[in-house]
């Protein structure tokens, strides 16, 4: 592969997942949060070239409600900028691709979304089309338990494995302080809490929250001033898969498997277990395992250490899930990861998803050293 | 079963229904609380000095906080306006009227106003105007709080005072 330019993420700013902010919007959510995020930088709004982020409107609850974001992003002089209607970590991805063309070299990509205003299963019922899957009614509910049940047939796992894995993710959220959930959780419990829709038990959800999130990214000459150990993009793939559901084998992610592969390849890696860490964006047990299988992750193993953060089944907010993922991947590579610190971690993967049973799938591999010289 | 309907299917039902619960943040609410008592909050740019209404927590401009309350008058001065020949839906308004943007004294940016109590040809830049509040009692902290804007037939204010503050 023919070199690229060395990208690295050097700051990120996360205020904690709450369920429902009664006091701020979410343009007075994300203020701060980008304040902080340069200032973490030592650098001033005029320094970065590029701004980018990922909502949605229907979380927001108006058309082109992303441009009401835009008066806390320091949007004057006029900037270059980008919205998705996507988890904001696929606003990273488009912030990475402009610096790869050699058009900025600094960038900030913002996440935001007040999941609480609206009723966010309708919302993401509106993803489906409006003629079939969409009009009887699913929701990330539905389909997630479909997904469940799918993993389940083909893989033999059972109800006991989904309690050990949400209760694995939620010890590790008791030592993250932006995590929505916090106290851990027996897997007896858990697996005795009610059914949501079998097979998923209320133990194995991830709750939805809220917050904002900004991380900063920055080109080698830059990222260096930036930050003291700039958590480096080694490689990186996005796949999508098709939108018709009942087409798809719901028991793997074959999107998850290519991107992942296709990331490794990029960070002249051959597999998943050269990182000393993943962070998924797993909203359930049985697709933390889909995911595991995707990307030939054994649980058992030592390394890689699975969502130390305690992933999004400690907190899910919608839009962020993804770009927290990375922003974890930064904290760990750069020394701020505070009580959930993998020790030793020199290399670490995000994945991000978007759509209904991981149609989308957005893998980052970093790590600790730049990649190409 | 190949052959489509011999009476085409012209379209299907999908009603959306969303419900939202806007939460309006801590600095509007003090701004709405605040008409309750007739009274108009702006905040002011910890940078610039700038102040603006209804208060936000940031500058656009600047990106520095917005963070200081300020009390503003509640009169000020026409920087712009249109003659309206349309009705407003659900309101008794006596057509033509005039909306205006009107800068309030202490304010760097203006608010949008209907004016009554003026006649269409009678509105211009610089005009004078002050508020016209819904009677004691029946305030709720609500933008309608203030019924509209008319002239206080003061002396126009010179264009320079307002033509950055539009």
């Amino acid at each position: 592969m023919s070199n690229l330019r060395n990208v690295a993420v050097v700051g990120f700013a996360q205020a904690p997942i709450v369920t429902r902010d009664l006091h701020r919007t979410s343009q007075d959510m994300l203020y701060p949060q980008v304040r902080r995020a340069l200032d973490e930088c030592g650098v001033s709004r005029d320094d970065i070239d590029y701004q980018v982020a990922g909502s949605s409107d229907y979380i927001d609850g108006r058309p082109f409600g992303f441009v009401m974001a835009l008066d806390v992003m320091g949007s004057w002089p006029p900037r270059q900028d980008l919205h998705v209607e996507m988890d904001a970590a696929f606003a990273a991805y488009y912030a990475w691709l402009r610096m790869q063309a050699g058009d900025c070299d600094t960038a900030i990509v913002c996440g935001y979304g007040k999941s609480s205003e609206g009723d966010l299963d309708r919302v993401l019922n509106l993803q489906l089309d409006p003629f079939y899957f969409g009009a009887i009614g699913l929701d990330p509910v539905a389909t997630s338990a479909l997904q469940a049940s799918a993993f389940m047939e083909h893989s033999k796992k059972s109800d006991h494995d989904f309690a050990a894995i949400a209760a694995r993710n939620r010890a590790a959220g008791v030592r993250n302080p932006d995590a929505l959930l916090r106290e851990v959780a027996d897997p007896e419990v858990l697996s005795e809490s009610e059914w949501v829709t079998g097979p998923l038990r209320r133990g194995y959800m991830s709750p939805y929250g809220e917050t904002a999130v900004c991380l900063v990214l920055a080109a080698e000459g830059k990222a260096e001033a930036m930050c003291d150990r700039p958590a480096w993009i080694h490689g990186l793939d996005q796949r999508i898969e098709m939108q018709n559901i009942g087409a798809r084998n719901l028991a793997t992610s074959a999107g998850a498997q290519l991107a992942t592969q296709k990331a490794l390849a990029m960070a002249g890696l051959t597999a998943v277990k050269d990182c000393d860490f993943v962070e998924l964006s797993a909203t359930n047990p049985a697709e933390e395992m889909i995911l595991c299988q995707a990307m030939d992750i054994d649980p058992e193993e030592e390394r890689p250490v699975i969502n130390p953060s305690g992933g999004p089944m400690c907190g899910n907010p919608i839009m962020m899930t993804g770009l927290i993922r990375l922003g974890e991947v930064f904290r760990q590579l750069s020394g701020r990861a505070g009580d959930h610190a993998v020790a030793g971690a020199q290399r670490g993967l995000a994945h991000a998803a978007s759509g209904h049973c991981l149609q989308q799938n957005l893998v980052f591999v970093c790590g600790s050293e730049r990649r190409w010289t | 079963m190949s052959q489509p309907p011999e009476t085409p299917i012209k379209y299907i039902e999908s009603a959306i229904r969303l419900p939202y619960h806007h939460v309006a943040g801590d600095y509007r609410a003090r701004y709405l609380r605040a008409l309750r008592d007739k009274k108009i909050l702006g905040s002011r740019c910890a940078a610039t000095g700038k102040v603006f209404v209804p208060p936000i927590m940031s500058a656009p401009h600047s990106f520095a906080p917005a963070d200081e309350f300020v009390e503003l008058a509640d009169r000020g001065v026409v920087t712009t306006y249109c003659v309206v020949n349309i009705p407003v839906i659900g309101r008794e308004v006596e057509l033509p009227y005039v909306a205006a943007s009107v800068a309030l004294d202490g304010a760097d940016i203006s608010i949008f106003a209907m004016l009554q109590e003026c006649k269409a040809e009678e509105a211009r830049m610089g005009m004078r105007v002050e508020a016209v509040w819904k009677p004691d009692g029946e305030r709720t902290g609500d933008h309608t709080d203030i019924l509209y804007f008319r002239p206080t037939g003061e002396p126009d204010a010179p264009r320079a005072s307002f033509i950055n503050r539009l």
